[in-house]
């Protein structure tokens, strides 16, 4: 008996935690016994066993494998631009005043402004290709990059820089020998932020301004009441952002091991 | 105070808009005199000012901002109302940490607004749908900064209470709601913007009034400089709500040396 | 004549999740009198702090029987407060709201509370800083809100708890003075846990010094130096003998302690 109170006992968080997960899916798939659906209802009613049928059917002719490339590559091109451009922009604003004062305003309006907003713009401008949904994935994840980035470089140590400084270091190598390696966690953490907002911005793109993508499946389905597909659209998205979030947060414990305090990320 | 002076103290203030004129200026001043553009495209300052001033003074912009306002409110309020026991719960027993945490950063990490259509679909086109979709999005922030906010509570201030034989009413209040407040505020700050964004799906999705709606239907017509005016007055708004908030944090925490990663 | 606290064959183990249990306090047995200044010294985890806490109320011992003047300690109480090392100051409130705290659990009424925090607040050498916050203060200044807060509920007994271990060199100095003169005007009985032999002599009328863990009383001593206490007595001989004999005894302890630390 003692074997058994201890094996629960050393587990109990992850016990609980799936727990929970198993007994919502059991409870949700269970509803339609309970409770006799009227007939408007049941038209949006679907079960999780149906979602994981629908999964392998979808899989097996190809569909979500047609959609996610597209969306894939809306996600990587625009990630991509994101990070080789909120990085240095980080970086050389944490790192002078000025052009951190001229570039402020804009920052921070574009960042408490949600992007979807711009994808009207982004639609005349750039059609219902490939190229909008890369831009509103690029507008959302440039500024946690960003900010991030700044935050890092403007918070490190003085003491360090004026080391480094004494030894005759050019700003370029100060940059590269203290700036970077102590932004290394910031930046993580921003990518961490980036990286939900990109999938967000994939979403909603397609949403709207697309006819191929997983986003657009989802609204296809949705219109059409196929209620499984869009759960299982909206799965596979979930899917993606655990382990991007995950693997990064992994990152970011290990690169984070030298530092005293607590880098708060939310 | 000399010149130099003033600017020494406002620095920052001063650059900030000496950027902005000076981006408006070349903008206007490219499009008017340099470049030719097509108006399908591209619009320049004065136009906008010209939509803008017409907009303001007219009635339709000004419903329209009441009717998003009006299911932010719902949605929000509801996202605060549940949000916050349940962090709370959560950040005070352990068990409940355990079982809701995985389920709720799961929640939180997925693209909600996915559901967007199936609520639609479910809600109808409206209010409710709007506010259900708002709720969605902004009631995570409220339960994970509860959560961490109540959870980080310091124990040697929990003990002090207590030897002074405190109950558990007066450790709620004397210590674990002042603690958390900050996080609450901190919260409420992530929950705007992500609330917004709720509007705006809504409102692009399936509606017929509200700002988000009026974007996009002057996206549709063509009709740039109202276009512009419509996301600039959105954008003023998110950006003074955002800048409140954590103007109020600070007021209410200048204890808290923390670095926060917006 | 009956010890005004007593403590006999106090034992507790703390057993955490995950964890061997641990055995802080193993028939520990002590007597303090009315109005004494008593110090604790120790090594580290030999569970000192722990007693305090047991003493306090927080924490129940799996056996023993504790009795402050007659009655038995069942859990915190008005006539017992803790001065804490870590300060444990709310960093919200202000000085004097932050010196109010007991009174306002105890349900004293709003002016008796404001007049009490005042004066406390002069007595600790505070005056002028009503207002301010924790985050405005030096460890000293916060310690001696820590120390009015204790005072404000008129307690019998003030249990220190390394006070004045946060502190640097010089403020600790200063401090102790000032726990001295105050002690004397309230006639308060003490109960005082330090690492410092030095400090534990100068203080106090006996020394307790505890085993390493499983903590017990092993020797106490006579602190026979004059009141009141000045600055001149630490440099004299006589003092040096009594740190002697304190760190005689005290140093078996540490040597067993050996590799056993961690708390």
């Amino acid at each position: 008996m003692t074997g058994v109170v201890n094996f629960y006992r050393e587990r109990e968080s992850s016990i609980l935690g799936i727990g929970f997960i198993v007994l919502f899916l059991v409870a949700w798939e269970s509803i339609p016994l309970w409770v006799s659906l009227p007939k408007g209802v049941s038209l949006f009613f679907t079960t999780p066993s149906q979602v994981a049928v629908k999964f392998y059917e979808l899989m097996a002719d190809g569909t979500i494998q047609e959609h996610f490339y597209i969306s894939a590559w809306e996600f990587v091109v625009g990630l991509g631009l994101s990070i080789a451009v909120g990085l240095p922009f980080g970086l050389i604003m944490g790192r002078s005043r000025t052009l951190d004062a001229l570039l402020d305003p804009y920052v921070t309006a574009l960042n408490a402004t949600p992007r979807l907003i711009w994808l009207p713009l982004l639609i005349i401008w750039a059609g219902i290709g490939v190229w909008s949904k890369i831009l509103i994935v690029f507008l959302g994840a440039v500024f946690p990059l960003l900010i991030n980035t700044y935050t890092g470089v403007k918070n490190v140590d003085r003491v360090l820089i004026n080391m480094v400084r004494s030894f005759g270091a050019r700003e370029w190598h100060v940059m590269k020998i203290v700036v970077l390696p102590y932004s290394v966690p910031f930046i993580v953490a921003g990518l961490r932020l980036a990286v939900g907002r990109a999938v967000l911005g994939v979403v909603v793109g397609e949403f709207f301004a697309a006819t191929k993508g997983l986003g657009a499946m989802i609204a296809r389905a949705a219109t059409a009441y196929q209620v499984d597909v869009v759960f299982v659209g909206m799965a596979i998205f979930m899917g993606i952002s655990l382990i991007f979030t995950f693997a990064i947060k992994k990152l970011e414990t290990n690169l984070s091991r030298w530092r005293p305090e607590q880098v708060k990320t939310f | 105070m000399d010149v130099k002076e003033i600017y020494q103290k406002y620095r920052r203030l001063v650059l900030g808009v000496i950027s902005l004129i000076s981006l408006v200026a070349l903008w206007e001043f490219a499009l008017t005199y340099v470049i030719t553009y097509d108006p399908f495209f591209f619009t320049t300052p004065s136009y906008i000012i010209v939509a803008a001033k017409e907009l303001l003074l007219g009635d339709r912009l000004w419903r329209d901002l009441a009717v998003s306002s009006h299911a932010f409110l719902w949605g929000f309020s509801a996202a605060v109302i549940i949000g916050i026991p349940i962090g709370a719960v959560m950040g005070w027993r352990r068990r409940v940490e355990y079982a809701l945490d995985p389920f709720l950063t799961g929640l939180y990490a997925s693209p909600l607004v996915a559901l967007a259509p199936l609520i639609i679909l479910v809600f109808g086109v409206g209010l409710t749908s709007k506010a259900v979709l708002i709720f969605l999005l902004s009631v995570f922030p409220f339960i994970f900064n509860t959560f961490s906010g109540v959870k980080s509570t310091d124990q040697l201030l929990v003990n002090v209470v207590r030897s002074f034989g405190g109950k558990e009413r007066h450790l709620y209040f004397k210590v674990i709601l002042p603690s958390t407040l900050p996080y609450l505020v901190a919260g409420a700050r992530l929950a705007i913007g992500r609330g917004i964004v709720g509007v705006i799906v809504g409102e692009f999705f399936a509606s017929s009034e509200g700002i988000g709606f009026a974007i996009a239907q002057f996206g549709d017509t063509y009709r740039l400089p109202e276009m512009f005016v419509g996301i600039i007055i959105l954008s003023l708004i998110a950006v003074a709500l955002t800048e409140a908030l954590r103007k109020f944090e600070l007021i209410i925490a200048p204890y808290r040396a923390d670095m926060e990663i917006r | 004549m009956v010890p005004y606290i007593q403590a006999r064959n106090v034992v507790l183990t703390f057993r955490p999740k995950n964890r061997d249990p641990v055995t802080a306090l193993q028939g520990l047995n002590l007597e303090v009198g009315h109005g004494e200044f008593l110090s604790l010294v120790g090594p580290s985890g030999c569970g000192k702090s722990t007693f305090l806490n047991v003493l306090l109320g927080l924490l129940r011992p799996d056996q023993g029987d504790l009795q402050l003047g007659g009655k038995k300690i069942t859990g915190p109480g008005y006539e017992r407060a803790m001065v804490f090392q870590e300060f444990g100051l709310l960093p919200w409130r202000t000085v004097l709201a932050n010196v109010e705290l007991g009174m306002e659990l105890k349900g004293m009424p709003v002016s008796t509370r404001r007049q009490r925090s005042n004066e406390l607040t002069n007595l600790v050498g505070l005056r002028g800083f009503e207002h301010h916050y924790p985050h405005e203060l030096s460890g000293g200044m916060k310690q001696r809100v820590g120390l009015a807060r204790a005072l404000a509920t008129d307690p019998e007994v003030l249990l220190m708890d390394e006070p004045f271990a946060a502190l640097d060199a010089q403020t600790r100095d200063l401090m102790q003075a000032e726990l001295l003169q105050i002690w004397d005007r309230t006639k308060k009985t003490v109960i005082f846990v330090t690492h410092s032999i030095e400090e534990a002599a100068y203080l106090s009328d006996r020394v307790a010094v505890i085993t390493s863990r499983p903590g017990r009383a092993k020797k106490v001593l006579d602190i026979k130096l004059p009141r009141p206490r000045d600055y001149e007595m630490r440099l004299s001989p006589e003092f040096n003998d009594i740190k002697a004999d304190i760190w005689h005894s005290l140093k078996e302890e540490l040597i067993s302690k050996g590799g056993s630390d961690g708390r």
